[in-house]
């Protein structure tokens, strides 16, 4: 599956190659700009239908702005440049054919801090289903139900859906978001370091809910703890100052990097 | 130590000491205008809602063995020499010519206050003041207690149900006066009732302003067409104002491009809500009145030129004046609302596959209500107190219709109005009688505070609960 | 556990709606700040027959109203000034917090109330009194800032037991009672004063002596007024910049031994100094066209007089009264919407400088680390 390459010290990144039937979002060539200054140059990489794929590298080093890319989140602000090509399911995402509302549906996306609307959470889930149009409400909270349970949430909160949302905990908050982005039925998950302003139970908690959750869908996780990547990856890209150092099979990257680079981040000796 | 550094402390100690009286200055200054805050409420409390106590009713006996009947309004010194002269309010216009009577103390040997002493209030000609010596009505009467007892039973009855008659009135001088019952709107006999009745007769006084219409160019009755015309004008405005000035913040903070023209937009918007409003006034009349009034007249109402119906001031000119006049304060508060929402909701709900148009229904707008409300009670506060651009664009001394009736099409956009702030400063400056409506101006001055300050207060009330909500969400 | 797929036909509906929202939103939003600017572009166009041809007897007519303006404006800074500004030094600085939240929504309460209120009082209250009592009158402006004086004085010569009960933080608050208690002792020592000194009648010797009339409603009475009216804005303002002060700042003063009032004098008023020049400003525009308030209390007499003691009349005061009567297209309309030119372009010059000024500083206290 991946053509070993020993050249260290080069920032040409080797690339891991699906097949077309695995691979579901791929990445080629992509630079973007904020106002002029650059972010991410020249990326290449595919992510794997039903894996989890972390990206990992110091702050400021272009994750975040990568994750934004794929959900098209830049079109919010204008100052933001791109080029190249981002294809999910074969599919140009930068298209003008293309449906940006749909494409977010399809690909459903968690910040860093929980952002639950002020609404209840019942509503906040049905948020998103609205949207898409009427629904009988059986079949509306049939739905429901099935999002909070996929998110772990049910239990917690089936006796207060009605409850305002901002009541929850910040770990139930962010699982009720990504309850709140299941129940469209994406078919990425991206995840915006979604448990770095949650303590370390929380955390567990939404480690564990990501493994669970790859059966379904296919997650994109940013985050800047390396433990966690290695805890609930499948694959692990390296970023730094916004160019792919590295990518390859998590356990591969973080036991035998090929890089001195990536292994320099890894264990400690840049942040 | 030399005695020379010595003397430059001590002399810095005194400096210092007398420094330490500034704060004391700067804390007088935060005293100061709390009283004359207060003061200003206090006189207009006590004047305003003092009008409508039954004041009681002497029987005054001067020096020279004249006698009149009235009640005392307050005492001045005379002028170039000793002692002081009190002000009498002794109705009875059509007999004795006027309303008011300076003496001297000096002069005043006797003050009575008998029990039989009434005071009438009529339509034409105001009080009377003095006794009740009969009630005709056919060819029955009355007199004495029972003729009282019958006057208050005929004034309970609702005016259309009450029979013609007459009262037979005597001054405290003899002087003998017949007056038509159908004229008399109210009449007490302050020297006899008890706390509680004269509780009550207050409380009918306060509604009876609340409720009828001026009289007697302004010196009785109440304010309700004013009441009426100035809240009429007010939804008017704000339902001008509202949508405009939400859309004029949604563009700005929402959909403009954030850039230096943006800004600079901003900062006009924001001078314009110090530009005076007299300014606004001006071009309300200039161009809403002038300009589209006069062509709306031209090609719809020409058969009634030259007199105009649109070409001017009306209720519709008024409101949309003011409506632009306050579309600053809207905008400026919004527009802090808007940017108050955290940029991760909006975000929240276009990554959930929202249009940016549900986004802003769904979840912006609902979360900047509270703001938009804010500048909505900010603006009618504003607009309930302002009269100079009125003058120019619509208000009336004394509307002879009301600006909504039975006749289609029952709101009457092209109507004058009358307007609480310019009925007072009418009143208090070109009325016929200012002596006799200044307890009404006051009256009418605290109604308008009373209105502004309750607005000004449930928004303040309001921002507090959005600073709160904020204080949560964090 | 699979829910049903979604199906979606609504796309392309909520697209069209969302562009034309859109669509609508930025045309509402261009068409009223155009509207808005519009104001500006119909006083400058009415204006031009009468700037075009220079008739400069019509801009002659034009200079005792703004000569009347000036002096009503003048008269409430003067009054509004020292006492907006005390006050907010006071709240900002000294005033214990929790008395603050309650002082600050009260005092800006006064800007809510209405100028034609505050005109009824001035011109049917307030003038009469004073024509009949100037010399309470005068008395009682030199002898109130003494009494403040007087009070920080006595307070600190008191034991410490009371100085803990009264504690300055709290003085806003009753000094109140004690400025009642001045108030009475003026009235009533002043027509002792009047006799002693000034001759038994003041506005007699001032006539007598230096010529000066002396008219019922004046400068002196719309400085009072008016101030009354602008205090609220500056105040607000100017407390604001001087809450904002990074606490650091004077704390650093403070470290260098520099008494409480000094580093406060020094450090809080030196840095907030743009902040109060933009509240004065502010409250000058609100001064200049302030106009019942002036309607009601001046006199509206056109004079070219320095005396506080004499009426004017401003510009919008005389808008308010003439233009009404003036037919479209005259010159005097013409000259009256020129008085509204001049009235908008200096609020709105004197505002934007303020704005500018406020937000360069607000910039400094960020720079600073003092405020979010």
């Amino acid at each position: 599956m991946l053509a070993p390459l020993h050249s260290a010290n080069t920032s040409q990144a080797p690339v891991t190659h699906f097949s077309s039937e695995s691979c579901c979002l791929s990445i080629d060539h992509l630079s973007l700009a904020y106002a002029g200054k650059e972010a991410l140059r020249d990326l290449t990489l595919s992510v794997p239908r039903h894996r989890v794929t972390a990206f990992i590298g110091p702050s400021g080093c272009g994750k975040s702005t990568l994750l934004r890319a794929i959900n098209r989140l830049h079109d919010l602000n204008e100052s933001v440049m791109h080029s190249g090509q981002i294809t999910l399911e074969g599919q140009d995402i930068y298209d003008p054919q293309m449906n940006v509302t749909e494409l977010r549906r399809r690909v459903g996306m968690v910040f860093q801090t929980p952002n639950p609307f002020p609404m209840s959470i019942y509503e906040n889930v049905a948020f998103g289903l609205r949207l898409q149009g009427r629904l009988p409400k059986r079949k509306r909270d049939d739905i429901i139900e099935w999002a909070l349970s996929s998110a772990a949430l049910w239990d917690e909160v089936k006796d207060r859906l009605h409850r305002s949302a901002w009541q929850l905990s910040g770990g139930q908050q962010q699982r009720l978001v990504i309850a709140r982005t299941l129940a469209v039925q994406p078919d990425v998950l991206l995840l915006d370091e979604p448990a770095s302003a949650l303590d370390p139970i929380s955390t567990l908690k939404i480690e564990e809910l990501i493994r669970n959750l790859k059966s379904e869908l296919t997650l994109v996780l940013v985050t800047h703890n390396m433990q966690q990547a290695a805890r609930v990856s499948d694959y692990t890209a390296f970023l730094h100052q916004g160019e792919l150092v590295e990518y390859g099979p998590t356990d591969q990257v973080f036991t035998n990097p090929r890089l001195q680079h990536t292994e320099n981040y890894i264990t400690g000796r840049i942040t | 130590m030399t005695s020379a550094s010595a003397r430059v402390v001590s002399r810095a100690a005194r400096f210092s000491r007398l420094n330490t009286l500034w704060p004391w200055l700067c804390a007088a200054s935060v005293a100061l205008s709390l009283l004359m805050l207060g003061a200003l409420l206090t006189l207009l409390l006590v004047r305003g809602l003092g009008h409508f106590w039954p004041a009681t009713l002497e029987e005054v006996t001067l020096s020279s063995g004249e006698t009149f009947a009235g009640h005392a309004v307050r005492e001045v010194p005379l002028p170039q020499q000793e002692g002081d002269e009190r002000l009498y309010f002794t109705g009875n216009q059509d007999i004795e010519g006027a309303r008011w009577r300076w003496v001297a103390i000096e002069q005043i040997v006797e003050r009575a206050q008998p029990t039989d002493l009434i005071r009438i209030d009529r339509s034409p000609w105001g009080d009377f003041i003095g006794h009740l010596v009969a009630i005709e009505q056919g060819d029955q009467r009355w007199a004495g207690d029972a003729a009282w007892q019958q006057l208050t039973a005929l004034l309970a009855l609702p005016a259309s149900q009450r029979q013609a008659g007459q009262l037979l009135l005597t001054t405290v001088d003899g002087q003998t006066l017949r007056q038509p019952l159908a004229n008399v709107a109210s009449a007490q006999a302050p020297n006899t009732m008890a706390w509680r009745q004269k509780t009550y007769a207050w409380g009918e006084g306060v509604w009876r302003f609340l409720s009828e219409g001026p009289r007697a160019a302004n010196t009785h009755g109440g304010v309700w067409p004013a009441i009426f015309g100035t809240v009429l004008m007010v939804i008017l405005m704000s339902v001008i104002v509202t949508p405009f000035g939400v859309l004029a913040a949604i563009y700005l903070n929402e959909i403009a491009h954030q850039g230096r023209l943006t800004r600079l937009v901003r900062i006009g918007v924001r001078n314009l809500a110090g530009v005076p409003s007299i300014v606004y006034g001006v071009f309300g009349l200039g161009v809403f009145v002038y300009g589209i009034g006069g062509s709306l007249d031209e090609w719809f109402f020409s058969d009634t030129l030259p007199s105009p119906t649109f070409g001017t001031g009306g209720l519709l000119w008024a409101s949309l004046t003011l409506a632009l006049l306050t579309l600053p304060v809207v905008i400026v508060a919004t527009e802090e609302g808007l940017a108050r929402i955290p940029e991760a909701q909006r975000e929240g709900a276009v990554a959930l596959g929202a249009t940016r148009l549900e986004m802003l229904t769904r979840i912006v707008l609902p979360m900047a209500a509270p703001a938009m409300l804010t500048g909505v009670i900010l603006a009618v506060a504003r607009a309930a107190g302002e009269v100079a651009p009125l003058m120019l664009v619509g208000v009336a001394k004394l509307a002879p219709q009301m600006p909504i009736d039975g006749e289609f099409p029952y709101l009457h956009l092209e109507r004058k109005f009358m307007h609480l702030g310019y009925h007072l400063f009418d009143t208090a400056f070109h009325g016929e009688d200012v002596q006799a409506a200044i307890p009404l101006v006051y009256a009418t001055a605290l109604l308008l505070v009373l209105i502004v300050l309750m607005l000004n207060i449930t928004a303040i009330f309001l921002r507090h609960y959005l600073s709160r909500q904020r204080g949560n969400e964090c | 556990m699979t829910p049903p797929r979604l199906t979606s036909a609504r796309q392309p509906l909520r697209l069209l709606q969302d562009r034309v929202a859109t669509g609508l939103i930025t045309a509402g939003g261009v068409g009223v700040l155009l509207a808005i600017l519009a104001i500006g572009i119909f006083l400058v166009w009415e204006a031009l027959p009468l700037l075009a041809i220079g008739d400069t007897l019509a801009l002659a007519k034009l200079s005792p109203l703004a000569w009347g303006t000036l002096k009503a404006a003048l008269a409430a800074l003067l009054f509004a000034i020292p006492v907006a500004l005390g006050a907010a030094i006071y709240s900002a600085l000294f005033m214990s917090p929790r008395l603050r939240t309650r002082i600050k929504p009260a005092l800006e309460m006064m800007e809510a109330v209405p100028g034609v209120v505050v005109g009824f009082i001035a011109g049917l209250i307030l003038a009469p009194w004073v024509e009949r009592h100037l010399t309470s009158a005068l008395v009682l402006i030199i002898w109130l800032p003494l009494s403040a004086g007087l009070a920080g004085l006595l307070w600190q010569l008191a034991k410490t037991r009371l100085r803990r009960r009264l504690p300055l933080s709290w003085a806003g608050l009753w000094l109140v009672p004690w400025l009642v208690f001045m108030v009475a002792i003026a009235l009533w020592l002043a027509p002792w004063f009047e006799q002693q000194w000034l001759g038994g009648d003041l506005r007699h010797l001032l006539d007598q002596r230096f010529g000066i009339d002396y008219a019922t409603r004046n400068a002196m009475i719309v400085g009072i007024a008016m101030g009354f009216a602008v205090i609220p804005s500056i105040y607000s303002l100017a407390e604001d910049a001087l809450a904002d002060v990074p606490a650091s700042l004077i704390e650093g003063a403070q470290a260098l031994g520099a008494s409480r009032w000094q580093a406060l004098w020094k450090v809080a008023l030196t840095a907030a100094g743009p902040g109060i020049f933009s509240a004065v400003m502010i409250g000058a525009g609100r001064a200049v066209g302030e106009t019942m308030i002036v309607l009601m209390a001046s006199g509206n007499t056109a004079l070219f007089s320095a005396s506080p003691f004499e009426g004017m009349r401003s510009m919008a005061a005389a808008i308010a009264i003439e233009l009404p009567e003036a037919s479209p297209g005259g010159q005097t309309y013409h000259l009256l919407i020129l008085a509204a030119l001049v009235l908008f372009i200096f609020t709105f010059l004197v505002n934007t400088l303020a704005e500018v000024v406020r937000q360069r500083l607000r910039r400094r206290y960020r720079q600073m680390g003092g405020i979010s």
